[in-house]
């Protein structure tokens, strides 16, 4: 997987002398023809501060666009700046901005660094406004040093342990692409890797051996088939990257249950601040109320809704068909229960949650955690035999809570950041969101490939054939996959080739 | 015993050292020695000359000088890029074709101008007396026919790797030779089996003799060997065979010279002959198949060319397909007609009666039997990239010995070869093409990095920078270069290479600076069909893209300033392409930046990576061991190396690069460690035992 990946390899050893002399005059061109890089450069997860570091010839350009004002910030200060997406103008956050003209920069180039809030939902949000620039793209691992190293930026002693860094780096982005390779989306872009690789390899086929060797036209038809397909399928993927989003906005988790369960105390409680207002009259609740929280370093927009009740008042009817509404939108949803309304039996139990999930269905697709509230007012015994009576049947995970006391809300909490981690993976594993917005950005440049492909092949085979080399090598990027031997395997194995 | 010399013989004298050979004193001392007179040595003996070594050419049998010993032509696809950059090189497979074809055609003509493939049916016979010519007409090159039995070796030079130097040869006579770099291009010949039917002899090409005595020393010295297979068709009388029933294959009006000096080839285009196209069917693979058990060589388990296949091998693997037969001249005059992808093993009378059940063939006349050839072949991963062997120093390799297979990757390695062993022996850097810089760069790295398990050949498909490596621009990516760097150049050529590229920049700035509208531009030429909504206004290099659109096109609509690039045919040609390819090239530009500066950053020669002190899996170090890189480009090749061992590779070279200047100025200065002195004694052991 690596030698593709890693091809820009890193460099340590400054060139010999005289390598360093035929280098300045023959091999280095206009130093702006470089890409500008872009990483976090702060560790992943939930943190206090985020800093995304660029670097590059168009970190200049990026920082302007990012930060909408023409005004660079003066040179090595840090500034307050509201910073927007440039293709939206939506404020992503406001954060501390600094601007290193090359060469007093880390790298020797350009370089700008964004320090902003660090939830994964605000980073991804840059990270991603800054893969849509032009001349920018996500730096592979170490390459910030590789650059400082070639610059002649960096000491001995600097160097120092950089292989164990970089080797714990890539260990956790291994796993992580092991673990998303795993999945369905691994298998996907392994199919579509698979049949491009196939789709260039006939392709190169037909310019090394065409003349010379019964090879037909025919498949280059095939070719131009297979590409076509492929451009739909990606191009269907990429309009549907509701993981990403679920980040960017917030996982929606709306509370539900009966009227007077305590739903709208339990709003206040996650949110620390009296949100929604809060009686002992059944009904208090008659619109949707939303709170903006983070559980475990995840953006969560939290409802609290009606009560679900048949009732005549129309004000109220109309409150509770939009918390059914809700309900129907909700990633997660947190049913919540009196804990003393009913016979601690599991039947009983699964009959009370199944007026609050919508169809009355308890293997409804939605995550769900059911909150029995009000354990305060439990005698003392009974809340053993309500915990046991909840560990059996088909029941959803299951906290006893006192809204009143703070009992049982570190369970809670427990509860449902596992069941957004389930939903958004680990942030402390890697980000993924970092690992979404590369994705989307070599998906995306494939796409561009693949439609240049289309441009080129009645102009010049080779330009066409090396559109679907580019587009391979940002398929191969995601899956590390990236080979030549491959494609002449292919072409020995599908066609019989030579004199 | 001098078969050949040069007309303005410069000294040494060769008859001095002719006197003293049998009593074993010190003879006078070459610059350059190469052994073998195939593509690879005519091309190494030639390119050591050029750059100013006194050059002997040592052969078997000086009649074979030039010989084409398999197929009758040049070129072809990845092949033609790599006859362009050893004319670059002022090499001269390319001239020689252009002064030998019957029949130059231009493959892939409509498939982009990155892989055009120059070739053309050669003249075996013309082939052989040009290059004769042309050998025995290159001022400090001697040809000299003997065997060579031995390596004569001395002491290492310590600041370079390798347990011991190359001095000279011992020849079949027990005479010494000296010289101060040796070029071995023995092709085949290494312990060379030829196999037809169940029959199996020694021998290089059929009628030769193998190098037994050589081969045996690179294995006492310890050298990696593997084994390859390769074949050759059986060949047939022109006047027997049917050719009215044929289909026929014309060649190119006018004909495309190989090489940048030439203005046309020699033959009238309306002389060249044709070729003839046939097929294999179920007949043929009927007999194939029933008689397996007489063909030792398709069932061996030895590894042949995928590309190359045999009729067999491909009627095996693919046994629903009806197989292209090629009917090639070997020369004007020659009764000889060669039928590429006929190369067959069976025995002789089946071979004959395989070729009697193919249409047009059924009363041809077989006048040699095809036959198969196993060979040994050295690991090339064994040698620097200036093909200089890492075990025996001033030694280099160049040609099928390196496991390659054909005419124009012998010659390309023969080139690299002649120019380093001449460089070594005057003590300058060597002269490396990268593979951001030609074919020759990706050939040469492929094998010394990767190694090769099947006869290496020439793909376009091998090279990641094709866009930029093509055979129109061959010049101007080397000429300048091996004029400046290794002295391989003539000054004609550096000059006529100089003017093209000043020619070549100053054109596309005036076409890149010339802009108007879309509108405008489709006024000015309206056979192309040049969108008029664009906005911004487009150079002229962008309507040059367009592929109906020429130099004349644009000369005829802006006389002023574009009238003297399209009078000059070359260059208007040329300029087409350049606007064709501009905007790929730039963006490949940043990545070939990227692999040169890696390469860029060198790695001690003498790293011995099972014990150093690095934090490396025992994986790793066995990769970097076998394959020696000599940059940190080569190491980001090698297939299984991981970033993290790369830095860790950097971490310990840096820290430990002063520690080990220390220890070889310490050398210089005369003490051998112990260790150094056992080395030592091998290598003389080895070559005394060799020489006795």
């Amino acid at each position: 997987m690596w030698p593709g990946t890693w091809r820009k390899v890193f460099a340590g050893l400054s060139p010999t002398p005289r390598a360093a002399l035929r280098l300045s005059k023959r091999l280095y061109g206009p130093a702006g023809r470089r890409d500008t890089i872009f990483a976090l450069s702060s560790g992943h997860g939930k943190c206090g501060v985020a800093v995304i570091r660029t670097s590059g010839p168009a970190s200049g350009a990026a920082l302007r666009s990012l930060t909408g004002q023409w005004e660079l910030p003066p040179p090595r200060a840090v500034t307050l700046r509201r910073i927007r997406d440039p293709s939206s103008a939506e404020t992503l956050d406001r954060g501390l901005v600094v601007w290193f003209p090359g060469p007093h920069s880390f790298t020797g180039e350009d370089c700008s660094e964004l320090h902003v809030h660090g939830g994964p939902a605000v980073v991804s949000g840059v990270l991603q406004a800054l893969g849509r620039l032009p001349g920018l793209r996500p730096a592979d691992s170490g390459e910030f040093t590789k650059r400082a190293f070639q610059n002649g930026k960096l000491g001995l002693t600097e160097v120092e342990g950089l292989g164990d860094l970089i080797h714990a780096e890539t260990e956790a982005q291994r796993r992580q692409a092991l673990r998303q390779m795993a999945g369905e989306l691994g298998r996907l872009y392994e199919r579509w890797s698979e049949e491009l690789t196939k789709a260039l390899a006939h392709m190169e086929a037909f310019i090394d051996f065409s003349e010379d060797d019964n090879l037909e036209e025919g498949v280059l038809v095939q070719a131009d088939a297979a590409v076509q397909t492929l451009e739909e399928e990606v191009k269907g993927h990429l309009q549907d990257g509701r993981r990403g989003e679920r980040l960017r906005g917030g996982v929606h988790v709306v509370i539900a249950g009966p009227t007077n369960a305590g739903k709208s105390s339990l709003l206040n409680l996650l949110s620390q601040r009296p949100v929604a207002i809060v009686s002992p009259v059944a009904g208090t609740t008659r619109d949707v109320v939303e709170s903006a929280v983070n559980i475990g370093g995840y953006p969560v927009l939290l409802s609290d809704t009606a009560g679900l009740r048949v009732t005549e008042d129309a004000v109220e009817q109309e409150g509770v068909s939009r918390a059914r509404e809700r309900l129907l939108q909700a990633d997660v949803v947190l049913a919540v229960l009196p804990a003393g309304d009913f016979v601690p039996e599991p039947c009983c139990i699964a009959e009370a949650l199944r007026a609050v999930l919508p169809h009355g269905d308890l293997a409804w697709r939605v995550p769900c955690v059911l909150v029995l509230n009000k354990a305060d007012l439990l005698e003392e015994g009974h809340r053993e035999i309500l915990l046991g009576a909840c560990q059996k049947g088909v029941l959803p995970p299951t906290c006893l809570l006192s809204c009143k006391s703070g009992e049982g809300i570190d369970r809670l909490l427990s509860l449902l950041r596992a069941q957004l981690e389930q939903m958004c993976g680990n942030p402390l594993a890697g980000s993924p969101s970092l690992t979404q917005a590369r994705h989307r950005l070599h998906l995306t440049s494939c796409l561009a490939s693949l439609g240049r492909y289309h441009s080129y092949k009645s102009l010049d085979l080779v330009l066409a054939a090396e559109e679907l080399r580019l587009a391979r090598r940002h398929l191969g990027k995601i899956t590390g996959r990236i080979n030549a031997e491959e494609i002449l395997d292919i072409i020995f194995r599908d066609f019989c080739v030579g004199k | 015993m001098f078969l050949f010399r040069r007309r303005r013989a410069l000294p040494p004298l060769p008859l001095t050292w002719r006197r003293r050979a049998g009593g074993g004193g010190p003879g006078p001392r070459w610059d350059v020695l190469v052994i073998g007179g195939g593509h690879a040595g005519t091309e190494a003996a030639a390119a050591a000359a050029r750059s100013g070594a006194r050059t002997l050419l040592l052969t078997h049998k000086a009649d074979t000088i030039g010989q084409m010993s398999c197929n009758p032509s040049f070129g072809g696809i990845g092949k033609g890029h790599l006859v362009r950059e050893v004319d670059a090189l002022d090499g001269l497979c390319a001239r020689i074709c252009d002064q030998s074809g019957i029949h130059y055609k231009v493959l892939n003509r409509r498939k982009g101008s990155a892989v055009w493939g120059l070739r053309a049916q050669i003249d075996r016979k013309l082939y052989k007396e040009n290059m004769q010519k042309e050998i025995l007409n290159t001022p400090l090159l001697t040809v000299h026919e003997a065997s060579v039995e031995d390596l004569l070796l001395t002491e290492p030079e310590p600041e370079h790797p390798g347990k011991c130097q190359v001095s000279g040869v011992i020849l079949g006579d027990g005479s010494r030779v000296h010289a101060g770099s040796v070029i071995l291009t023995t092709g085949t010949f290494l312990r060379g089996m030829v196999l037809i039917g169940l029959e199996m002899h020694p021998a290089g090409r059929l009628g030769d003799q193998p190098s037994i005595g050589l081969a045996q020393t690179l294995e006492k010295l310890g050298f990696v060997v593997g084994r390859l297979k390769t074949g050759t068709p059986p060949r047939l009388a022109k006047d027997s065979i049917d050719f009215s029933i044929m289909e026929r294959h014309k060649a190119d009006n006018p004909p495309v010279p190989f090489s940048f000096l030439s203005e046309a080839v020699w033959i009238k285009p309306e002389d060249q002959l044709l070729c003839y196209l046939t097929h294999s069917n179920a007949k043929v693979k009927q007999i194939i198949y029933d008689n397996l058990h007489l063909n030792n060589h398709v069932q061996e388990t030895t590894r042949g060319p995928r590309y190359c296949p045999s009729l067999e091998s491909k009627v095996l693997r693919f046994p629903n397909g009806i197989h292209q037969l090629w009917l090639e001249p070997e020369g004007l005059d020659s009764n000889v007609i060669y039928p590429q992808g006929m190369s067959m093993t069976l025995p002789p009378e089946l071979q004959e009666q395989v070729i009697a059940c193919i249409r047009g063939l059924e009363k041809a006349k077989m006048v040699q039997p095809g036959y198969g050839v196993q060979y040994d072949f050295l690991d090339p991963r064994q040698l620097s990239a200036s093909l200089e062997s890492r075990l025996v120093q001033r030694l280099f390799f160049a040609g099928q010995i390196n496991g390659t297979t054909g005419y124009e990757e012998a010659a390309a390695q023969g080139v690299v070869a002649g120019i380093n062993a001449s460089l070594r022996v005057r003590g300058k850097p060597p002269f490396i093409i990268s593979r951001t810089e030609g074919y020759i760069g990706v050939l040469i790295d492929d094998l010394t990095t990767q190694g090769t398990n099947e006869p290496y050949r020439m793909f376009t498909s091998r090279v990641e920078f094709r866009m930029s490596l093509r055979p129109d621009n061959a010049d101007s990516r080397l000429t300048l270069r091996g004029f400046e760097e290794a002295g391989c150049v003539s000054q004609e050529r550096y000059e006529q290479t100089s003017r093209m590229k000043a020619a070549l920049e100053e054109g596309i700035a005036v076409l890149k600076s010339l802009q108007f509208s879309g509108t405008k531009w489709s006024k000015l030429i309206p056979e192309a069909c040049i969108a008029t909504s664009r906005s911004s206004p487009a150079s002229a290099l962008d309507i040059l893209r367009h592929s109906q659109v020429t130099m004349e096109h644009l000369a005829r609509a802006v006389p002023e300033p574009l009238r003297k690039f399209a009078e000059w045919r070359e260059l208007a040609e040329r300029l087409k392409i350049e606007a064709m390819y501009e905007w790929h090239v730039n963006i490949q530009q940043a990545e070939i930046e990227e692999v040169r500066r890696d390469e860029a950053l060198q790695l001690p020669e003498d790293l011995d990576y099972f014990t150093i002190n690095a934090s490396l899996s025992q994986e790793v170090r066995e990769k970097l061991n076998s394959s020696r890189p000599q940059t940190i480009g080569a190491v980001s090749r090698i297939p299984g190396i991981t970033p993290a061992a790369i830095i860790n590779l950097l971490r310990f070279v840096k820290t430990n690069r002063q520690r080990t200047e220390h220890i070889r100025h310490s050398r210089v200065g005369g003490s051998l460690s112990e260790g150094n002195t056992l080395e030592k004694n091998k290598w003389q052991n080895a070559s005394l035992s060799c020489a006795s």
